[in-house]
């Protein structure tokens, strides 16, 4: 009996495979990375011979790289670097701003943007495509757009910092209410609960812990943005820097780093360890 | 059972229902009532369509066809957002998985039973009355939980999760109380005490009981009539007694062991391919 099931049953069938020991789709995976691999080396090679820059050259040039360091930028030069606080706290506000502003619109945003909550699977795909768009086009092309009928200054720097935290912010905002999961809703469906209480005493508690740490995480990023969106035209610290780099007052330049890098830092630092306290509550 | 006062002792009448998903008839023809007090409980192998019938009376799935009558509403037609969320709101349901808000206390659990029944601007807020609250820890201590009220969902065990459930479902004050698969998930002893409570709680507060189980000798013990579902139809409905060992392999379709014997050589035949 058993033995005539095991002829019936099995699924692929022929003997002469015998028993694999990688699966069919295992090998096909393998050979894509080979692929894979094998034209990036091939474009390395193509893009090297093509404009005759030789990447390893920062390694061969190493002396000349620590030489300027030491010469040219050290020690800082705080006594010059004018405005440093002030600008420095513009960055932190603007980077802050952006992600406070940007939470609560992609807060408002994401239920719609969810498979789980949006009224119709075509909200949810017009809201994520205008959140990809947001994101996927870098902070520093909204910049120069921006720039172009604003000006520069900090008010620019905050809307370019908005548009990618809007975006980036209302799909990981969605994937959080995704992951809620339908069960507790469907039981509160079937209490009868309108939608706006169903959001209200289930997703939303549910959510977060999610919605904080992305939260944290968008501070992170957006105070490292921050600083390159200055340079650009953004206003704040980045803006001082790049006028002093320009100058060729470079340990002037390298306070500002100096500041700025610590900064990045320290934020990165604490922002992580609050992550990781909300989401094991 | 009784003619006299036959049809308005009826509270939950479905009339032909049916189901299908692309070609699969997850409910074909399903037809029957019941009466006020019943506690049925629907047997059937795993696919029978058991939850689709359930989740077809209170709309969590749109029947293809048929009249599911309750309340006076036909569940199984398109009806206004408001009609629908009134009378479900009469409908208690139990989940296999609980279903509860893991992050929020048992306390707030529990409160969700009242949602339905408020004005969405409460409900939202979580305005929820004295009174509602004082029944909350009404039952919440004939449940057992007295000690449980203030801790996360997330903290308890299995058994106390779903009286969580229960608790939740009796909030509502619902007519008619409808249990999923309510002890799938728990050992024998804890699964027994659930079906007291079950029972218990729909005799004490007059609550019509309906219960998909897959432990036959639960469903004989427990309940006041038996449905037995086949590939999506009705083949049994009928008092516990007349549930016959003959009954019991017609709704199970084969014998017990001849499933068991086949499912081991599959199971076999998966490793075998994997290693
Ligand atoms: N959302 C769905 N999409 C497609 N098919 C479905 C869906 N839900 C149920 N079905 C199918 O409908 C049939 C009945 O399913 P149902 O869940 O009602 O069975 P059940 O009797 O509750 O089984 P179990 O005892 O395993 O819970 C099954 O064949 C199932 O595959
Ligand atoms: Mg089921």
């Amino acid at each position: 009996m058993l033995a005539k099931f095991f002829h019936r049953a099995r699924p692929h069938g022929s003997k002469k495979d015998g028993y694999r020991a990688v699966p069919d789709e295992i090998k096909k995976q393998r050979r894509l990375y080979y692929i894979v691999i094998a034209i990036i080396a091939l474009a390395f090679i193509a893009t090297t011979v093509n404009t005759s820059f030789n990447p390893f050259i920062i390694f061969f040039n190493m002396e000349n790289f620590i030489a300027f360091i030491v010469n040219d930028m050290i020690p800082p030069n705080f006594g010059r670097a004018v405005g440093l606080w002030d600008s420095l706290i513009q960055t932190i506000s603007m980077a802050f701003l952006a992600t406070f502003v940007g939470g609560i619109i992609s807060f408002c945003l994401c239920f719609l943007a969810s498979f789980q909550t949006s009224p119709s699977s075509v909200v949810v795909r017009l809201v994520r495509g205008l959140a990809s768009l947001q994101r996927n086009v870098p902070t520093i092309i909204w910049l120069f757009i921006f720039r172009m009928t604003f000006g520069i200054g900090i008010t620019i720097g905050f809307v370019a910092l908005l548009f990618n935290t809007v975006g980036f912010l209302t799909r990981m905002f969605a994937e959080v209410v995704d992951e809620v999961g339908n069960e507790s809703m469907e039981a509160l469906d079937s209490t009868g609960s309108a939608y706006l209480p169903k959001l209200a005493q289930c997703v939303i508690p549910a959510a977060i812990p999610g919605f904080v740490s992305w939260l944290l995480f968008s501070v992170e990023i957006n105070i490292r943005s921050a600083g390159i969106v200055g340079a650009m035209g953004g206003g704040g610290i980045g803006m001082l820097l790049m006028g002093h780099l320009n100058a060729f007052r470079y340990r002037t330049a390298f306070a500002f780093i100096l500041v700025l890098a610590a900064v990045i830092i320290i934020i990165g630092v604490i922002t992580d360890y609050l992550r990781e306290r909300v989401l094991s509550k | 059972m009784d003619s006299a006062t036959g049809t308005s002792n009826v509270l939950l009448s479905v009339k032909n229902l049916s189901k299908h998903y692309g070609s699969t008839k997850a409910v074909d023809d399903v037809s029957f009532d019941i009466k006020k007090g019943e506690i049925v409980t629907i047997i059937g192998r795993s696919g029978a369509g058991k939850s689709t019938v359930m989740r077809c009376v209170n709309r969590l799935v749109h029947s293809s066809g048929g009249k599911i009558t309750f309340d006076n509403v036909d569940m199984a037609s398109r009806m206004p957002g408001k009609t629908l969320r009134k009378t479900r709101s009469n409908i208690g349901f139990v989940f296999q998985h609980f279903n509860l808000v893991y992050r929020l206390t048992v306390f707030q659990n529990v409160m969700h039973g009242r949602l339905g029944h408020m004005s969405t601007f409460d409900a939202t807020l979580g305005r929820y009355s004295e009174s509602d609250k004082e029944r909350a820890f009404e039952i919440l201590s004939s449940l057992g939980l007295e000690e449980q009220i203030y801790k996360r969902a997330s903290d308890l065990s299995g058994g106390q999760k779903q009286r969580v459930g229960i608790a939740r479902a009796l909030m509502q004050e619902p007519s008619l109380l409808m249990c999923d698969e309510p002890i799938a998930s728990l050992d024998p002893v804890t699964s027994r005490t659930i079906m007291d409570i079950i029972v218990d709680q729909a005799k004490k507060r007059g609550i019509a009981c309906i219960i998909n189980l897959h432990q036959v000798d639960f469903a004989k013990e427990y309940s006041t009539r038996i449905l037995g579902m086949r590939a999506g139809k009705l083949v049994f409905d009928d008092l516990p007694e007349l549930l016959t060992k003959e009954k019991i392999d017609d709704v199970y379709g084969v014998s017990a062991l001849e499933e068991g014997e086949r499912a081991y050589a599959v199971g076999m035949e998966a490793m075998a391919v994997v290693g």
